[in-house]
């Protein structure tokens, strides 16, 4: 019998200064999912790895998962078999869900497994060391540009959920006038059956001669 | 392996891409299925870091059945202890002070059969205080004021991780509505027909002939 659950986690954190990594428990056979919504043109990047139940020992087979990254409209981004630990690092071009799915082989009897994963994007996810060679910048300017990052992307968040607001008004008032519409049709719908039924019933009993 | 088994694991694998793509909604979300538990882990570096965060419960399926209760939402301590609690929710806030150092677990609890999805963002936050700053000669005094600036900014960013959260369930829950409002004023057209056909063939099926002749 195949046992099938499909989980699907969260994940979003931000820290400069140490590296935060989400654990989760992953069962053999069973899919877990990660979705990660990403603004478009939004660096990624995704560090995954199988924590070693025995310490000093190499990882055995059975621990090995496979990751499917997709984008929210179902391409493959990146694909991944049998192996412990990797990294997943892309450009998002639209904007949206983006799946992140472990897998390990389905194992008698059932084996549970520990998966760390930093999954950054954004601002954090942006190669900071890369800039400070690049303009010979000092540490506190580092930190100052990336609260500057942060707060753009704040700002365009704000922007987006004005827009969201903005729809879902437009979805709530057109739910509106539909059922408005629908109720006056409703009642004309009724009146014209109960009409129908009358002429029908008059002139069949007006045919049959009892009327 | 043999070729059976392969066959078979990419048959499941296929099967469990079909449930997933069944079961993705909007937003980074965890879909707590039948009376399971969801764990997430984080390990917290220093003692007295404060644990922020948020989550939000998307309904699934609510084109039939009544709102769901929520789900439990449970923190432990790594010394085993709960040390924050929230039952029957559909979505919070939460920020507490971390007692300790370690890992610490973060679950939800789903106690209905219809399986449920959630959004959720945690974050640990650390200031390095003047303890800190006596100890590490590096340690300019601006830093912990970088240091706050960032927090709050992050606290700014989680808030807009819960709006965005919310808006989507919100979304989720007008395009329900509005799909169950077509479905049934469509379906009451519908049935008053038929009833008011079945009527009109009942009554002629009281006239009809044999009926006649009984009269006469």
């Amino acid at each position: 019998m195949l046992k099938l659950k499909a989980v699907i986690l969260t994940v979003g954190l931000m820290s400069p200064i140490i590296v935060h990594s989400m654990l989760f428990d992953l069962q053999s056979g069973i899919a877990k999912c990660i979705t990660e919504d990403l603004m478009s043109n939004a660096m990624t990047i995704g560090k995954y790895s199988v924590v070693n139940p025995n310490k000093g020992y190499p990882l055995p087979d059975t621990h090995k998962i496979t990751v499917r990254v997709t984008s929210p409209a179902g391409n493959n981004h990146y694909y991944c078999d049998g192996v412990d630990s990797g990294t997943f690092a892309f450009t998002a071009n639209e904007a949206g869900d983006y799946m992140a799915c472990f897998w390990s082989q389905e194992h008698k009897p059932p084996l549970t497994m520990s998966v760390e994963l930093d999954w950054q994007s954004g601002v954090a996810a942006k190669d900071w060391s890369k800039v400070a060679r690049k303009g010979q910048i000092d540490e506190m300017e580092i930190e100052l540009k990336k609260l500057y990052d942060t707060i753009t992307t704040i700002h365009d968040e704000m922007f987006y959920l004005r827009e969201r607001e903005g729809e879902m008004q437009k979805l709530n008032t057109a739910t509106n006038s539909k059922m408005a519409a629908f109720s006056f049709v409703s009642i004309l719908v009724c009146l014209s059956v109960a009409g129908l039924q009358l002429w029908y019933l008059k002139t069949f009993f007006e045919r049959k001669k009892m009327l | 392996m043999t070729r059976g088994e392969r066959t078979m694991n990419s048959t499941m694998h296929a099967i469990a891409w079909l449930l997933l793509l069944s079961l993705v909604r909007h937003l980074s979300a965890l879909s707590v299925t039948v009376t399971d538990v969801e764990c997430v882990y984080e390990y917290v570096f220093y003692e007295g870091d404060i644990i922020s965060g948020n989550f939000v419960v998307v309904d699934h399926n609510i084109f039939w059945s009544s709102d769901h209760p929520g789900l439990d939402f449970t923190v432990t301590s790594p010394g085993g202890n709960i040390v924050h609690n929230l039952k029957g929710t559909s979505g919070d806030k939460f920020e507490f002070k971390a007692p300790h150092s370690g890992m610490y677990k973060f679950c939800f609890h789903n106690s209905e059969l219809t399986p449920e999805t959630v959004s959720f963002y945690i974050h640990v936050g650390h200031i390095p205080n003047e303890h800190n700053l006596a100890k590490d000669d590096h340690l300019d005094p601006i830093n912990v004021k970088i240091a706050e600036l960032r927090e709050a900014l992050e606290s700014v960013t989680a808030e807009q991780k819960y709006l965005k959260a919310r808006d989507a369930r919100h979304r989720h829950t007008n395009e329900s509505t509005r799909k169950r409002v077509i479905f049934y004023t469509f379906g009451e057209y519908i049935v008053l027909a038929l009833v008011s056909s079945l009527q009109v063939v009942y009554i002629r099926q009281l006239f009809s002939k044999t009926v006649a002749y009984g009269r006469v």
